[in-house]
Order: structure tokens, then sequence, then C-alpha cells
């Protein structure tokens, strides 16, 4: 019996097959076989989580330990389980499913499809491998097969230089994120002598702050702020968003990037003490969100706009993880499904202008409103969640992250966070503007199934803006993982 | 002087010499050495701190150690690429003239 999370078992097998089938594809010239194989898989993932969800709900803080048979922590590697981790398997998986099926039509006419498809499948089987480690180092060969596939993916339209040139400043500067995590693993095992989160959680979590502690602090914040754009590491994502192609962007900016803000989140908060890190996040919240705000402003060019969009929307995130309350996480939590959905639609309706305009830049698509309208209705949502308008999901998590900012004692955050939101409206009012004026812009509406998967999307804005309370029930609990499950999260490796 | 003192200065000595060849070098190939340079110094400090115990080699560091290896081989392998890719697209491997895109 294997004993690994079903999802993690469905994309790792999956994605391994894939090469298989594109192979039969092609010789047996069946079309649609590796992109139906693709959905299957991305379904399947996407429904084997809720038998996940309903055995952690059994309990009160029930957490599930996998691991493979005569590997048992702490010395082998483990996946812990918990409520929090189920919810950003649940995230990623609806988005990639609803990529996946978006990127059928999108990618039709290019080359390499098996190539795109299993790295896209892997991609998400490291994501949820990612939320489900229960050892650092579990997390650490998921975060590189997540990094590895993300890396090809930016630059897979190799016969472009743009791609080759982000994907090899993305890579340069991701694997010296992946080198100084990989040297914080070290510092971690020298002060404990285990990678296991439970074990180091014990032994580090009441320790007065040392030299070395803060060093550990510091090379962890390197690590996954590189991954996750926080403001002084951001540089790359404004390249690497933009060239990737149409679905790959609307991943990368939709979840994977959440997915290391996630792990940064889990890690700093099994470790250290709160009084060590607020100080810390909240200033670089604050950063990151004035200086993504700024320069959105400043392009010109659609897809590179909506890439510093979510520097910022990183920063909001930011405020509510530098809180240390419930509620604080529970905002960045609640933020994260949302974001998802919104830059994930965003981006796709970037990819649908993109495919059907051939150009990026805003000022060429004027007029584009009455050519492509349901796209242009699904971008106009998009972009007005974003910027938080009430009736969009964007507005409920933005409230609950700028209120907890007031309930932590640090009104200031809050302050920063609503003007940040007010100049962020000015950039994506533009788009809606330009979108709906008079223009000659000359397209067709994209083909039915991007078409679908963006009203389908923005759908589900609307829906989760006016009745977000499942979500927002879910997320509460999720985030109490963080804060008052520390205990059952240790016990659960290290017996009672 | 503790013994694995001397090793903990090697480790930051390797540090400093990759970070320095991120940040001086333009030539793609040494990038790429920089940034395997840092993976080395992250190996060389699992090695140096899973003997700090006396008397006791603890197998853990040393396993996550080669797989690291495998790990980071795998990542110089798609930096290859991408420079063989970059190379053919601007015909030289200074990074200073891929300045299509804003940095």
């Amino acid at each position: 019996m294997i004993n690994i999370p079903i999802p993690l078992l469905v994309l790792l097998l999956g994605g391994g097959v894939l090469p298989l089938i594109g192979l039969m594809a092609e010789r047996l010239h069946v079309k649609w076989l590796r992109e139906g194989w693709t959905i299957l898989i991305q379904a399947l993932a996407l429904y084997s989580v809720y038998p996940l969800y309903r055995e952690v709900r059994a309990a009160e803080g029930r957490i599930l330990l996998k691991y493979l048979p005569g590997g048992a922590p702490p010395l082998g590697g483990c996946f812990e389980i918990d409520v929090l981790g189920v919810y950003m398997a649940g995230c990623i998986s609806l988005l990639a499913l609803l990529v996946a099926i978006y990127s059928t039509r999108y990618m039709e006419h290019e080359g390499r499809l098996t190539e795109f498809y299993t790295l896209f499948t892997l991609m998400n089987a490291g994501m949820v491998g990612v939320a489900m480690a229960g050892d650092f180092f579990t997390l650490f060969v998921f975060w590189e097969m997540m990094c590895i596939s993300s890396y090809v993916l930016v630059s897979f339209m190799k016969h472009r230089p743009g791609p080759i040139e982000a994907g090899f400043k993305y890579f340069m500067m991701s694997a010296t994120g992946s080198a100084f995590l990989l040297l914080s693993m070290s510092l971690l095992y020298g002060m404990t002598g285990t990678l296991n989160f439970a074990y180091a959680s014990a032994s580090l979590k009441a320790v007065e702050p040392t030299p070395w502690l803060l060093l550990l602090f510091t090379t962890l914040l390197i690590g996954f702020g590189i991954k996750s754009a926080i403001v002084p590491f951001h540089t790359w994502l404004p390249d690497a968003h933009p060239e990737a192609p149409g679905p790959i962007s609307a991943m990368l900016s939709g979840i994977v990037i959440e997915t290391g803000l996630y792990a940064l989140t889990r890690v700093i908060y099994l470790t250290f003490p709160v009084s060590i890190f607020k100080p810390t996040f909240a200033a670089l919240s604050v950063v990151t969100m004035t200086l993504a705000n700024i320069l959105a402003l400043l392009q010109s060019d659609l897809k590179r706009m909506l890439a510093y969009s979510s520097i910022s929307q990183i920063g909001y995130m930011l405020v509510g993880i530098s809180t240390g309350t419930a509620y604080g996480l529970m905002g960045a939590l609640l933020h994260i499904f949302n974001h998802s959905l919104m830059k994930g639609l965003a981006f796709l309706c970037a990819g649908s202008i993109v495919h059907q305009l051939g150009s990026r830049e805003i000022s060429e698509m004027r007029g584009l409103g009455r050519r492509m309208p349901f796209t242009s209705l699904s971008l106009s949502i998009a972009l007005l969640g974003l910027g938080g308008v009430p009736t969009t999901n964007g507005f409920v998590s933005k409230f609950i992250l700028f209120s907890s900012a007031i309930g932590a004692g640090m009104p200031i955050l809050a302050v920063i966070g609503v003007l940040n939101s007010a100049l962020s409206m000015a950039y994506y009012l533009r788009v809606i503007i330009t979108l709906a004026a008079r223009g000659e812009a000359s397209a067709e509406e994209a083909p039915a199934i991007m078409v679908g998967i963006s009203l389908l999307m923005a759908l589900l804005i609307v829906i989760f803006g006016v009745w977000p309370q499942p979500v927002i029930r879910y997320a509460d609990i999720a985030s109490k993982c963080l804060l008052q499950g520390v205990g059952r999260y240790l016990s659960a490796v290290m017996g009672p | 002087m503790h013994p694995f003192t001397s090793f903990i200065v090697a480790v930051f000595l390797l540090l400093l010499i990759g970070l320095l060849c991120l940040t001086t070098r333009r030539n793609m190939i040494r990038l790429l050495i920089g940034v395997e340079i840092l993976f080395n110094a992250a190996n060389l400090n699992f090695i140096a701190l899973s003997i700090q115990r006396a008397g006791f080699i603890d197998p853990l560091g040393q396993m996550i150690v080669l797989m690291a290896i495998v790990l980071d081989g795998c990542v110089v392998a798609v930096g290859l690429v991408m420079t063989l890719n970059a190379y053919r697209h601007y015909g030289t491997l200074d990074v200073r003239k891929l300045r299509r895109l804003r940095w």
C-alpha cells in the first residue's frame, strides 16, 4: 500500500504516464488524447481532495500523518495533512483544472504539447506536495519539482527571445533562492538535529532569539521570499509572468507565488514566536504593496501590469500574516483563494486577448469591448475584484485583511492598505475604460471553451463576493491550524 | 577551537564567493557556476553539522546531501539548456546583451 496523499499520487502517476500518452496520441493520430488525459488527471486530483477534506474534518483538529513504509518520522520524510494543507490543495487543484481546460484551446497550435502538459501536471504535483509536506526535506523536493517545471514552462515559447530571457532571469533568481533554502535547512538541522517540522518546532518555538536563529530567519525569508516575490526579491516576476504562455501566467500568478507564501507562513509560524517576525513582515508588506502599485501604474503592457498587481496582492496577504492573529491569517488565506480566481481569470482573459489581438499593449485595445464582449466583461469583473469593489470576492478578503490590521494594533498598515487599494483602482479602471471606449481594434471573440472558462470564473468571483460564508468558515478553521493547532501538529508526529 | 569551526568558515567563504560570482560576473556559464557554489556551500554546511556531535555521524545529513546533489544537478541542467537557447538567439553568453526586457 503506497501511503501518500491521494491527490499527489494521482498527479505524480498521471504526470509520469503523460509522455507515453503523448507518444500514443502522436503515433495513432488521436486528437485530444493528452488534453483529455490532463483534464481527467486534474479533475481526479480535485475530486480526491474531497475525501481528504472529509477525513480531516471528521474530528476537531484531526491531522493525518502519512509516510512510506520503513521511513517513519523523524528520520524519514512524511506528509502531515491538516485542514490548512487540504485548503491549499483545494485552491491549487481548482485553478489547475480550470486552466487545463482553458489551455486545450489556447495551446492548440503550439508544438511540443506533450512536454507542456507533463510539466504542467508535475508543477501542480509539486505544489500539492509543498502544501502537504510534514518535514523540510519533503517540502524541498516538491519545491524543486515545482520550480524546475515552472522554469521550463516560462520559457516554453523558445522560438522568441523574450521568454528565453525572462526564463533565464527567473531561473537565476529562483535557483539562488533554492540554494538559500537549502542553507536554511542545514542551519535548522544544525540547531535541532532534525528536519521534521514538528520536532524543530518543539525545540525552537520557545527559544530566545540568538544570532543563529536570526540567520535562519533571514535565509528562510530570502529562500521563500524570492519565490513569492516579496519586494526586494521581486524583480524576476514582472518579466517572467508576462512572457509565459497565457495559462501558465495564470497558474504562476494565481497560485505558484502563493504556494511560496504558504510555505513561508507554515515554517515561520511553526518555528518562531510571533514577536520576531511581526515587525519584519509588517515593513515588508508596506514596501511590497506601495512599490508594486506605483510601478504598476507606469506600465503600458497589460500582462506586465497584472504581474505588478500580483506583487501588490502579495503585499496585502503579508498584512494578514504579519498580524499574527487568527483573523488576519484567515484574511490572508481567504485572499489566497480569491486571488487565485481573480488573477487567474485576469491572466486568462489577457491570454485570450493576446491570442486574438496579437498585442499586449493596453493602448491598442481601444474598442475591444465591442469585439470581444464576453472576454472584456470577465476581465472587467476580475479587475474590479482585484481593486476590491463590493459584491466581488476581493472586497471581502481585503476588508478582513485591513480590519485585522486594526484589530492587531497596527492601524497604519490598514491605512496604507486602503490607500494602496484606491491607487490600484487607477490602473484597473484605465484598462476597463480603454476596453469600453470607441475604437477600431479588430479581433474576433475568443473560442468558446476559453470564453466559457472565463465566464465561469467571473461567475465564481461574484458568487463568492455575495455569499462568502462557506469559504470564510473553512479559511477560519484552516487559519487556526497555524496558531492553536500547533500542539496537535506536534503530537501527531511525536505522540502525546 | 571547536573542530567544525573551520568548516563553518569555509561555508561562509563559499557563500561569499558564490554571491560575488553572481553579482560581478557577466558570463552566463559563470553565473550557473555561482549558483552551484551556493548549493555546495549549503551541502558542506550539512556535512559539517552532521558530524558535530562527538563520536557520532548522523546519517540524515549525509542522505539529504546526496538527494540535494541530485536536485541541483537537475536545476543546473535546466540552466544549461536555457543558456544554450539564449546563445542561439543572441549569439553571446554575456548577460548584459540580454536587454530586450527591462531589467
